[in-house]
């Protein structure tokens, strides 16, 4: 098989946009089997039952991520998603009375430390590379109170008591446009989702922060730093986007990261995840109707708040080719780019189908020329939705060359083939194999609890519409060998691309990295 | 504390029942359900629920003919058929000097089309219907998928059987399968944490086993269409395969699908699986009760950690305490020590846990792994040994062993969620030749574990004295931490192609 390790991280938006059906949708009754319902705080319900087994999958899903942040915050989306699993004011705790005093000291000499800190590199001190002792204690105090308001916690008691009553995917992930909240139960112990979750929307307990940061700067050593394609991506996206936030990693940037304060990130709670931002589906062994009345009971409780600020950037049009190179002790990749609308525009249905043309299977016009006939590249890949859909977004295209074959080779070789897009109509036969894979693959996204209800969450919060799924694939269906030429010529020019590619320095075997690596990840998946 | 509120069990069925732990939380608990929304506890510490308990439906087995074993049930949810092949062949046959037959073999028999269609007509016809057909073969076994739509399954079942009994191997498509492959070995030190896992492998087994030894571009080119095709002869027959058919069905006209396409496929030789016995590092020259430590160079931000060493067989009497043991060391995720010791409460790791694994035919591995920062490796090697350490000294706590306990029975439930878990769980235990209510035994042995079972199979079975730890990263420094812990041996990369 020919595995891209590189659409692992790309994929989610590409998957979900193309899981499209609509008669094997109404043939399996989807439409009439969703139960929509919303709370007077603007919280979204979405509820499917199967009773296959005595089992539900929970999907909660907020409208927020890396597309919220700006320079100097960025990563903050992904850090609260880890906090959120510190607790609240009764979860994680042994007494939350006594724990807060000790968590505003820790603030307030955290606070001090950056102070310090900031003075010391106005003044050129730090060039000693020895902290003052006023520093020293200064750091001193924070353990002795770190140590203090340790003593309070209950470490990972929420994912405990969860864990104890069966859950399976206990899990949660931040993209550049949503962060999602995943969990599967025995059934009968939706109560204590509910209970749990409600608890979790109104009274987040930032405890552990300063620990939970450094945890999450592994992740980015982990998923950026030490992986070639985390690090080509975030190269990539960076170079593409010059306004816009998809620019950012979703992890952040290691000094951003470094920088985040509990404050600040309680802000970020405060606007984002409130319940009219939010939209949780549960597909399983459920009654709706006693569902509805169970979350009306915890989450109908929480006050309603105004909607988070809109994001105001937008992209300019692109003046020109970019072209990045990364260093890593790696053998060559290339990837290529091409701004276009987000969801919703006309336009975006047309790429849906270009997307499938070019790399959906193995006979697909860039698998089969580049890997079958030509034996240029080894894998080849394209995702119409990179890095998100809330913003316009781009058409990437990725590669890996097959030696003695180089990137620059398979460049000029997906440039050809992109061309015939722009003077050669589609066939009927490519038009079709599109539609019949589109029917077929949402059929089998309904196989699982999981996927429906990361489905159903996934299209309420981007496109206000969980119907969105069956939409789409009525404007897939239309598209025609004209749009496709119409859209290639418009989309597929030399100033409208990026350019990224993954080279070997002649030093990179056996050193260490750079002091100041600059990398990310499109999609940071935690905790 | 603990102890079985109820068991139901009938004979000859497949009874998972779920539940059964009396909640260890403090007194004046009250049951939850939904009908009761309105007097929902506000502390979700104090809710209790009744157990779950579920009769999944039963699959049918028969045997045809030929001795192709047939795993049927009816899931007619949604219009899809999915049949799966599992095959009695493997890379433990690959010869010595051409390692990786087996594994191209696998490729090719999907894309190298069959004795009634080309290659490119295979590929056309699935894609065209939307229909899926993977193969693969691992070390000790081979695999095959056919996922179709209902309306399409004729065809698809056509093609499926044909790439099993008669793969044409094109010989194109043999040339570009080892070209990939020969791809794939130029680019496999790219990853850190690729070379961690596959040299730890050869730690534990020795280089030339089987579930460690690596193909070569040497082993590789080596390969020639006849082999692939002499190999499928003599591995892949019908009395040395399960099917597991789940979907939207019915079992009569499956069957006489079944007969129509696989009905006159002969008999053959069935091979038995023969391996060799581990080789660890070290085992035998006087190293065998040492720590040895091996380094791999590499230009990373984080040392890459792997420690561990060999272990029981799935069927060993102690592994239900030792499957109880990995949970709480490491194999929970948070709930575990390994994550709240060098995860939550230091800081130190995003990715940290143990594992153990086990199969039937070799001594399997407990496993312990971790990414740290350079300047914490010493630290966190120090904790996966000494968490290590004080399982072997003192008992787990009560609350330790009942979280365990509770998690494991509460999610039991899990493993029979859709029809076709429930049929690959039944094929992958007859495949080891386990019973077929295996996981129903492990149920019932880890609810009665105590915790001085968990502290006498600690002692007997875990050597944190002998670990075989191996990191990845750079040599300034590094070096020097890990030779605080033992004699360090420096693999050194040959660059390949």
């Amino acid at each position: 098989m020919h595995g891209l390790r590189f659409f692992v991280l790309l994929s989610l938006v590409l998957n979900l946009s193309l899981n499209l059906n609509l008669d094997l949708a109404r043939g399996s009754g989807l439409a009439e089997r969703v139960i929509e319902h919303r709370l007077a705080n603007g919280l979204t319900v979405l509820l499917v039952e199967r009773h296959q087994s005595p089992v539900v999958s929970i999907n909660f899903t907020f409208g927020v991520g890396g597309i919220d942040e700006h320079t100097g915050m960025t990563g903050v989306a992904h850090l609260y998603e880890h906090m959120a699993f510190k607790g609240t004011r009764t979860l994680g705790t042994k007494d939350y009375e006594r724990e807060r005093p000790l968590l505003e000291e820790l603030d307030h000499i955290n606070a001090n430390i950056e102070t310090h800190r900031e003075q010391l590199r106005a003044s050129s001190q730090d060039a000693s590379g020895v902290d003052s002792p006023a520093l020293q204690q200064l750091q001193q105090a924070f353990k002795d109170a770190q140590k203090r308001a340790d003593e309070w916690v209950i470490g990972n008691e929420m994912a405990q008591l969860y864990q104890r009553h069966g859950a399976v995917g206990l899990n949660a992930s931040t993209g550049k446009d949503v962060t999602r909240y995943t969990v599967s139960l025995p059934a009968n112990r939706l109560p204590l989702w509910a209970v749990v979750e409600a608890d979790r929307m109104a009274n987040p307990v930032l405890r552990e922060f300063y620990k939970e940061r450094a945890v999450v700067m592994e992740e980015r050593r982990l998923r950026t730093e030490d992986n070639p394609n985390g690090l080509l991506h975030e190269a990539f996206t960076a170079a593409a986007f010059q306004a816009h936030p998809y620019g950012f990693p979703t992890i952040g940037w290691a000094s951003d990261i470094l920088a985040l304060t509990p404050s600040e990130t309680d802000r970020f709670f405060r606007t984002y995840y409130g319940p009219g931002n939010a939209v949780v589906a549960i597909v399983g062994d459920i009654k709706p109707p006693e569902v509805i009345a169970l979350i009306e009971a915890t989450f109908g409780k929480i006050a309603g708040t105004t909607p988070p600020p809109p994001v105001v950037t937008v992209e300019p049009p692109q003046r020109g080719e970019r072209r990045v190179e990364v260093e890593f002790d790696a053998e060559p990749s290339v990837l290529v780019g091409y701004h276009k609308p987000a969801l919703g525009h006309p336009d975006d249905f047309v790429f849906d189908v270009i997307d499938s043309v070019l790399s959906e299977g193995v006979t697909s016009r860039l698998y089969h020329r580049l890997v079958r006939e030509k034996r240029l590249a080894t894998s080849v890949g394209t995702d119409p939705n990179s890095p998100g859909v809330r913003g316009s977004n781009l058409f990437t295209i990725s590669a890996v060359p097959l030696a003695p074959h180089t990137t620059a080779e398979l460049e000029a070789a997906i440039y050809i083939e992109l061309d015939r897009l722009k003077t050669e109509p589609v066939t009927p036969v490519e038009l079709e194999k599109v539609l019949n894979n589109l029917d077929a693959g949402l059929v089998r996204s309904l196989r699982s609890n999981g996927g429906l209800a990361s489905q159903l969450a996934y299209f309420q919060t981007v496109a206000k519409d969980w119907r969105y799924l069956l939409k789409a694939r009525d404007r897939i269906a239309t598209v025609t060998p004209a749009d496709i030429m119409r859209v290639a010529a418009q989309s597929f020019v030399k100033s409208n691309r990026t350019v990224a590619t993954l080279v070997r320095s002649a030093s990179a075997r056996n050193t260490s990295p750079a002091a100041q690596p600059t990398s990310a990840t499109p999609k940071a998946v935690t905790p | 504390m603990t102890k079985p509120l109820a068991t139901l069990c009938t004979a000859a069925r497949i009874m998972v029942l779920v539940a059964v732990m009396v909640s260890v939380f403090a007194a004046g608990t009250q049951a939850a359900s939904l009908q009761q929304a309105q007097k929902l506890q506000s502390d979700p510490r104090q809710m209790r629920f009744e157990p779950v308990e579920f009769n999944p439906p039963e699959p049918e087995r028969l045997v045809l003919e030929n001795g192709m074993v047939v795993y049927l049930l009816e899931d007619h949810e949604l219009p899809l058929v999915t049949i799966t092949a599992t095959m009695r062949t493997g890379g433990w046959l690959d010869p010595v000097d051409k390692v990786g037959l087996a594994g191209i073999a696998g490729t090719t028999m999907r894309t190298g089309g069959t004795k009634r269609m080309t290659a490119a007509e295979v590929d056309v016809a699935l894609e065209q219907l939307a229909a899926h057909i993977t193969v693969g073969i691992g070390t000790e076994s081979g695999s095959a998928m056919l996922d179709v739509l209902k309306k399409d399954l004729t065809r698809g079942l056509r093609i499926f059987a044909d790439i099993l009994r008669t793969p044409a191997f094109d010989p194109a498509r043999v040339e570009l399968a080892k070209l990939q492959v020969i791809e794939a070995i130029r680019r496999r030190q790219d990853f850190p944490q690729s070379i961690a896992g596959r040299e730890f492998e050869k730690m534990m087994y020795g280089p030339t086993h089987p579930f460690a030894r690596e193909d070569t571009v040497a082993s590789v080119s080596r390969i020639t269409r006849d082999d692939l095709a002499a190999f499928h002869a003599r591995t892949v027959h019908p009395n040395g395969m399960i099917l597991g058919v789940t979907g939207d069905f019915h079992r009569a006209a499956m069957l006489a699908e079944l007969r129509e396409v696989f009905g006159d496929w002969p008999k053959g030789e069935v091979l038995p699986i023969v391996l060799p016995p581990p080789q660890t590092v070290g085992a035998d020259d006087g190293r065998a009760q040492k720590k040895i430590l091996r380094f791999v160079r590499k230009g990373t931000s984080q040392t890459h950690l792997r420690a561990g060493h060999l272990s029981v067989k799935e069927n060993d009497p102690d592994y239900p305490a030792l499957a109880l043991l990995n949970d709480i060391l490491g194999g929970s995720s948070f709930r575990s020590r390994l994550f709240q010791d060098i995860r939550t409460k230091q800081g130190l790791a995003y990715s940290v846990r143990s594992a153990l694994r086990v199969g039937m035919r070799e001594p399997g591995v407990w496993l312990v792994r971790a990414e740290t920062k350079l300047g914490s490796t010493q630290e966190v090697i120090s904790r996966l040994v000494s968490n290590l350490e004080r399982l072997r000294e003192q008992p787990v706590t009560d609350a330790e062993l009942d979280e365990a306990k509770e998690a494991f029975v509460n999610s039991f439930v899990f493993s029979f969620s859709s029809s076709s878990a429930i049929v690959s769980r039944l094929i992958g235990l007859e495949y080891d030749g386990l019973p077929k209510d295996f996981l129903q035994q492990l149920r019932d042995k880890v609810v009665k574990l105590t915790k001085e079972d968990l502290l006498a199979a600690a002692r007997k079975h875990l050597y944190p004295e002998r670990l075989r730890i191996l990191a990845v990263g750079p040599p300034e420094s590094l070096l020097r931490v890990l030779s605080g812990f033992g004699e360090v041996e420096e693999i050194k990369l040959e660059p390949e192609g």
